[in-house]
């Protein structure tokens, strides 16, 4: 894009931290003004409108309204998570956007909120120039919330993640044989309440904060898991990690239980609608003489 | 003739949407309405679909700004339904955190009025320091704003070696930017003769208005939840509560220029007192029972309340931010104030929709809007 870059910023119904940091990005030592970027009071003068915050009912034809106001080419950048996928106020009974399904969005950075260095890096990048990111001001410190990672050698599969997101960001998926535990970064709020309650430490929030992308469905990071078959009927219902991860906790501290382990493991091996079946001893142990043989194999 | 103008709601001279709707006569406004709902996001309706944890989230979102103590007010009043008892040393660390968030916050408000009052380059000096304050959060809590440190029984990190070096360091510098916004502000500082005079809010007015916060400290009233009802470890150190007697624009400024020294007096004793020991305590089960909570934000008082029936989810939670107690006092300030005051009144009170829009109430059976108007 040739010219003056004008940003008008639309502030929606968030929690207005992501305008605090475009305030920040004003500040000299991110060299924004460099670029002939400035930030205009009105539509009518800007050719980039920077959405913050998702879209309540009230907003919804002001945001209209201020797209077609805005002048050639009509650049929209969505800043912050809740200009996503509204984030944690999904749900919220007066929400409507995402703005996507309002107006069309070219850009997404992601972030709760995005660093202001993501944020003129983005700029920078929609722009066609290149920044100096000093170390001393670029830099992540340590025990930065960013980006997430799974360590696919540790996880499981379990989702316990998926239990304790606060945002409903992490969605466990079951496919011919496969579990997929997909963390959709757009819709996470980095509070890494998953990375605290992981049993096995196997989801990290790393220092990545660069997390612009121009489709929003591109922006999840996924691991899969191999699922394990019931001994009786044959469907999958359970990571075969999570067994083996199971029947070790109960060795390890219930060590008395350690004679029955073979027990144990059989049990363990049956899906619920298969262990429902042992309603009295007869049927438990027809259904064990069945299965002997396949657990000899195991 | 009267005539009627708008400001907003999508004007970026204000920080955040909202719609004021002012009566004008020969340059003089003799009255205002004001339209909320532009931030409505459903949160309490949402406090009651998640868990107790899950909720430090959300009570967080509700402002960007004073996020923090916003986890602090909601962790201390579950602190209550849960019955769980936080360590000594989370206390104190509590109070170093939340008085770095006021610094933030104090020096991003006068950021936002040296904005208004075209001070540039007063304007890029604050917000230039001010970003050691904000590093100085990331470095401490893992994120720049929103950085859910309190959790339900303590805080979820800990200030040790390194760090405390950094957080001295800051604070000796931050000293010297709020001397510079007091010599802004003196007999002979250019922010003096912008603001004195203007948006005089008197004593009487601001305690019928129920005016909190430094609006209400401005206006000659001692008034301020860490004192009179001490939390964390605010009982134990050693503090002034600032007040200013004139009530206007200018008062409200000394005010929150002179709490940042006092900020800084509170980190630095913190740091020196910090008591050995946990961080936090697992929380245990919700009892049965209802709790109200309070806190000092940087805006004013702050209150939750939460019942609880037992399970892992609360049933209702109501909070009272102290932008919405502020809200009503704008209207006997811009009363009888020249029009191109209004803009500086309306930031005077450090306005914050993001938590005051959970309460504008929809009218969607009749297809109407239910206008808050304010007479």
């Amino acid at each position: 894009m040739s010219g003056k870059t004008s940003i008008y910023r639309f502030m929606s119904a968030g929690c207005n931290g992501c305008d605090v940091q475009i305030l920040e990005c004003l500040v000299p030592r991110y060299k924004l003004a460099d670029l002939g970027v400035e930030v205009v009071f009105t539509p009518e003068e800007a050719n980039v409108l920077a959405i913050t915050g998702g879209i309540n009912v009230k907003g919804r034809e002001e945001l209209k309204k201020a797209y077609e106001k805005l002048k050639p080419p009509k650049l929209v950048v969505a800043v912050g998570n809740c200009a996503i996928t509204k984030e944690i106020f999904d749900k919220g009974y007066p929400m409507v956007g995402p703005p996507d399904q309002i107006i069309p969005v070219n850009f997404y950075i992601s972030g709760c909120p995005p660093r202001p260095q993501a944020i003129v890096t983005a700029v920078a990048k929609a722009l066609g120039a290149t920044l100096e990111e000093k170390e001393e001001y670029w830099a992540t410190p340590e025990g930065f919330r960013g980006k997430h990672e799974f360590d696919s050698e540790k996880c499981m599969g379990c989702g316990a993640c998926a239990q304790v997101c606060s945002s409903d960001a992490i969605d466990v998926l079951e496919d011919n044989g496969k579990r997929f535990i997909k963390v959709d970064y757009g819709h996470c709020s980095f509070c890494a309440f998953c990375q605290d309650e992981c049993p096995t430490e196997a989801i990290k929030l790393t220092k990545e904060y660069h997390m612009l992308t121009d489709n929003r469905n591109t922006a999840n990071v996924t691991n899969e898991v191999d699922l394990f078959k019931c001994a009786s009927c044959g469907t999958y219902f359970i990571p075969a990690r999570q067994v083996e991860w199971a029947l070790q906790r109960i060795e390890n501290e219930v060590s008395e239980y350690k004679d029955f382990h073979r027990n144990l493991r059989t049990a363990m091996e049956l899906c619920h609608t298969c262990r429902r079946k042992i309603s009295n001893i007869r049927n438990a142990k027809k259904l064990l003489s069945q299965l002997s043989p396949k657990v000899r194999a195991v | 003739m009267p005539e009627i103008v708008q400001i907003g709601p999508y004007r970026p001279q204000l920080l955040e949407p909202e719609r004021f709707e002012l009566v004008v006569e020969n340059n003089k406004i003799i009255d205002a309405n004001i339209e909320l709902g532009y931030v409505h996001r459903g949160i309490e309706k949402l406090f009651t679909t998640k868990t107790y944890m899950q909720n430090l989230a959300l009570a967080e979102r509700i402002c960007g700004i004073c996020s923090g103590v916003h986890t602090l007010c909601y962790a201390q009043t579950a602190e209550g339904v849960i019955d769980v008892t936080v360590p000594d040393r989370a206390r104190y660390l509590r109070c170093i955190y939340m008085e770095i968030e006021r610094l933030h916050s104090h020096y991003l408000w006068f950021g936002v009025v040296t904005h208004s009052l075209h001070e540039n380059n007063a304007f890029l000096k604050i917000m230039g320091e001010r970003e050691h304050v904000q590093d100085l959060l990331e470095y401490l809590t893992g994120n720049r704003i929103n950085y859910l440190i309190n959790t339900i029984g303590g805080v979820r990190r800990d200030i040790t070696s390194p760090k405390t070096e950094r957080i001295q360091k800051v604070m000796d510098n931050m000293k010297a930017l709020s001397n510079y916004l007091l010599a802004l502000l003196d007999e002979n500082g250019s922010l003096t003769k912008k603001t004195e005079g203007v948006g005089i809010l008197p004593k009487d007015k601001a305690l019928d208005l129920g005016a909190v916060g430094p609006t209400l400290r401005g206006s000659g009233i001692e008034s301020d939840v860490r004192k009179d009802d001490p939390y964390a470890a605010y009982g134990e150190l050693d503090f002034e509560v600032i007040t200013e007697e004139d009530g206007d624009v200018r008062a409200k400024s000394l005010v929150r220029a002179r709490e940042t020294l006092e900020s800084i007096k509170i980190i630095e004793q913190a740091l020196d007192n910090l008591p050995s020991g946990e961080i936090a305590t697992k929380p245990g089960e919700p009892l049965e029972k209802e709790e109200v909570g309070r806190a000092e934000a940087p805006r004013g008082e702050l209150v939750y309340y939460i019942k609880s029936n037992g399970t892992n989810i609360p049933e209702r939670v109501k909070v009272r931010t102290p932008s919405f107690a502020n809200d009503f006092t704008l209207i006997e300030m811009l009363r009888g104030d020249l029009l191109q005051n209004a803009r500086i009144i309306i930031e005077s009170i450090d306005p914050c929709f993001a938590c005051t829009d959970r309460l504008t109430v929809l009218d969607t059976k009749a297809g109407k809007k239910r206008r808050m108007i304010l007479k």
